[in-house]
């Protein structure tokens, strides 16, 4: 019994439509904090930048990863929940309104309408039949009549079916977020960086530390990049060569907002950049004096001719704090321990020199990698088709209403005219369609009110 | 020779005056002030126009070669238009003249922050590589549109709660103001409205994310606080549906909505920015 209870309360609850209004607030309000609170922030930066007890309070409500936080995600559960359990309150009721067919008019309740007008028609019944009939179909769509022998009665709606284009919105969240929560268990997204004239099957995943491998290669044939004549990039282009079993299987461009898909994945272009192949450097020992050249590969050990000296380039950077590219240069005398320094490659700098050496370089040969965004989401349909789904709603929700127009006429036996009621009622809009109601009438009274044989339009 | 820059120059001082000559309709109760109010925001949005097609032919010439909706300068001036756009629909729709003060201010303030903030470059410039794109249209265009919609909202709250406290001081009713349930249900309308197309926006955005970098939603702040104003209004469209809620709380929701539109557009930009280039770089 007392579990019955807390599940009917639970479901009552869920069935209210405050809670809807409640939880879009709170969904606002934890947004915001999402947003002024910087997100993936690691262990260290939080250590840098907060008190002891602001990163417990951080970390133990995930606020530097709110939006995949368990709190946050069950919010939406129970938005979705309290949509469901909306619709299955509401939706029978909707559909037995939406079926039902008016097949009396009972004129009592017309002149309770809060839109509605009476005046005395003073043609006979054929021609007022006729003219009510003209008219409301012309101003307002067909008149369907139910008349008895003493009386004419009718009803032209527009719209009936705009009332289940809400459904269509609240069906259409859930698909979105079914379409999100699918993603993100069977899709995966990350990156991978292919050096010009290399090939790989090797994805790094985003915010981890595995790889995946897929199940075809993916080969860099050419990387180029265009600027304006301002020094802006223009445009960024990579030629890919897909490979599966040994075999090229496709050959494309990728640029920037132009994406690839093969097989479910789809490629992205992203970022580029730049690696040291090899660097033609100029050694002069400040002992003897003697000047050396020689071509060092990224991270090979190579002798120094003439002495018994090795040199190995261990890091190389576009740009190291606005001074242009610099190396890392390492030289191991006479294979002692190594010691090295940073040579800045474009600048003649004092500091260029490595144990008895000073340093030059001469050349920095490079090769371009091309920096693929990479992605497979096998619930991205469902979004779509929610967001189309949306769209629809709300705009039919917009710009169609539900709008009905009752009429009732009847003779007045004592003094041979006709008294003529008409009502309306709209679910929505309701100034416009006043406004529209009262033009009816107003045109209706002009038509009817005449004698007989008065002037046609 | 007219330039664009001359016609969006002149675009704003006739915003104020249409602005004036609405506000003055209105305290002097005429009519006739008012229509001209009409004609001037009329006229003013032909030029306006005018200036943005000149711009975007400008931008050809140049060889950057682009639509008018890629920096701060290009959305201001959009947003005018959009904004006296949707307030002229309105009025032509619902024959109500004496709301054309908030819409014509916030167009003449759109406007001359652009033009005169130093903060804001109206130079034509060219466009990142990820912002080339037909995408860039739809969706600017979109959420703009809707934005001017919760403008036009924002100043029919305004005179709604002005109105209602002055009807409980036992102020009367002006005349030439429509009454609190037509000024409710106008809200109403013109927030389903902007709701409808910030939708639009937001979804145009997210199929664009997804083309350009493969994630159609990534919590970046400017993308959370769309959201973010898109849930206000959604609470704002699903409190009506409760007893008693009509009326004052739906203005003061979308004030606030509107604040967080505001927000959206200027203080990602400048404040939360600011917050992410300290929290990162440090
Ligand atoms: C993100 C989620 C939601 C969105 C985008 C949404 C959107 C909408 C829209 C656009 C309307 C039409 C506005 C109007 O007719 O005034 C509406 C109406 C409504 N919604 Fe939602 N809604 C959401 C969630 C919910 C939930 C969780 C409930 C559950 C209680 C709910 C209950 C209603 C009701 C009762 C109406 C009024 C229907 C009527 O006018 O007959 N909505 N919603």
């Amino acid at each position: 019994m007392q579990k019955k209870g807390f599940w009917q309360g639970l479901y009552q609850k869920l069935a209210s439509p405050k809670l809807t209004v409640v939880i879009f607030l709170v969904l606002a309000a934890a947004s915001i904090v999402g947003t002024l609170m910087p997100q993936g922030l690691g262990e260290a930066e939080l250590q840098r930048h907060y008190g002891q007890r602001a990163i417990w309070f951080i970390t133990t409500f995930g606020l530097n990863d709110l939006y995949h936080t368990g709190w946050f995600r069950l919010l939406l559960l129970i938005l979705c929940a309290n949509l469901v359990v909306c619709t299955i309150e509401r939706l029978p009721k909707t559909l037995k309104i939406f079926r039902r067919r008016e097949e009396q008019v009972d004129p009592e309740k017309l002149r309770k309408c809060s839109l509605n007008c009476q005046f005395i028609s003073k043609l006979s019944r054929d021609e007022t039949e006729a003219r009510l009939t003209k008219i409301i179909s012309e101003e307002f769509g067909a008149l369907q009549r139910f008349d008895e022998a003493d009386h004419v009665a009718g009803v032209a709606e527009k719209g009936r079916w705009s009332p289940l284009m809400v459904y269509v919105v609240h069906l259409s969240v859930l698909l979105v977020l079914c379409g999100a929560l699918v993603g993100s268990i069977f899709g995966f997204k990350g990156f991978m960086n292919i050096l010009e004239g290399e090939a790989t099957n090797e994805v790094m995943l985003e915010g981890s530390d595995r790889g995946l491998n897929l199940p075809f290669q993916v080969r860099c044939d050419k990387f180029d990049v265009s600027y304006y004549d301002n020094g802006m990039p223009r445009e960024f282009r990579s030629d890919l060569t897909l490979i599966r079993n040994g075999k090229d299987v496709l050959k494309r461009e990728l640029r920037v907002n132009d994406p690839l898909t093969y097989d479910g994945v789809t490629f992205y272009q992203a970022s580029y950049g730049a690696i040291l192949k090899d660097a033609d450097v100029e050694l002069t020992d400040r002992e003897s004096g003697a000047v050396r050249r020689l071509v060092i590969p990224f991270r090979e050990w190579v002798d120094i001719p003439g002495t018994r000296d090795r040199a190995q380039i261990l890091r190389f950077d576009e740009d190291f704090r606005g001074l242009g590219p610099v190396i890392v240069l390492i030289i191991s005398r006479a294979g002692g321990e190594p010691s090295g320094s940073r040579i800045l490659i474009e600048r003649d700098f004092h500091g260029n020199r490595v144990e008895n050496y000073n340093v030059r370089v001469l050349h920095a040969a490079r090769i371009p990698y091309t920096g693929l965004q990479i992605k497979q989401d096998p619930g991205v349909w469902l979004v779509w088709l929610g967001f189309a789904a949306m769209l629809v709603g709300i705009g039919l929700t917009y710009y169609v209403s539900h709008r009905r127009l009752w009429v009732w006429a009847a003779a007045d036996a004592s003094k041979g005219t006709i008294n003529v009621v008409i009502a309306g009622r709209t679910n929505r809009n309701e100034i416009s369609f006043e406004r529209e109601f009262n033009r009816l009438c107003g045109r209706l009274q002009a038509q009817l009110g005449q004698e007989k044989g008065g002037s046609k339009p | 020779m007219i330039t664009s820059s001359i016609l969006l120059a002149i675009t704003t001082f006739a915003y104020l005056l249409c602005a004036l000559l609405y506000l003055a309709g209105v305290i002097f109760r005429r009519r006739t002030i008012m229509l001209w109010g009409t004609i001037t925001g009329a006229a003013t949005l032909a030029a306006q126009m005018a200036g943005i097609i000149l711009r975007w032919r400008e931008s050809y010439q140049i060889g950057y070669g682009h639509a008018p909706l890629s920096n701060l300068y290009e959305s201001l001036v959009f947003a005018a238009w959009a904004i006296m756009l949707i307030y002229l629909v309105m009025e032509y729709r619902t024959k109500q003249r004496a709301l054309g003060v908030f819409p014509a201010l916030f167009a003449f303030l759109a406007m001359a922050y652009a033009s005169f903030s130093t903060g804001v470059s109206s130079k034509i410039q060219p466009l990142l590589p990820a912002l080339k794109s037909n995408w860039l249209i739809a969706h600017v265009v979109t959420c703009f549109v809707g934005y001017a919609a919760f403008a036009v909202s924002f100043g029919i709250s305004i005179l709604y709660i002005a109105r209602e406290s002055k009807k409980k001081s036992g102020g009367d009713a002006h005349s030439l103001l429509p009454d609190l349930r037509q000024l409710d249900e106008l809200n109403y309308q013109m927030v389903l409205f902007g709701f409808l197309w910030l939708s639009l926006g937001i979804i145009t955005g997210s199929v664009w994310a997804d083309l350009a970098w493969g994630a159609y939603w990534s919590w970046d702040p400017k993308e959370t606080w769309s959201l973010i104003t898109w849930l206000i209004y959604a609470a704002l469209l699903h409190s009506r549906t409760m007893k008693g809620w009509r009326g004052s709380r739906v203005a003061w929701l979308s004030i606030i909505g509107f604040g967080c539109v505001l927000f959206t557009y200027f203080g990602v930009n400048f404040l939360l920015g600011g917050l992410h280039s300290y929290a990162t770089t440090k």
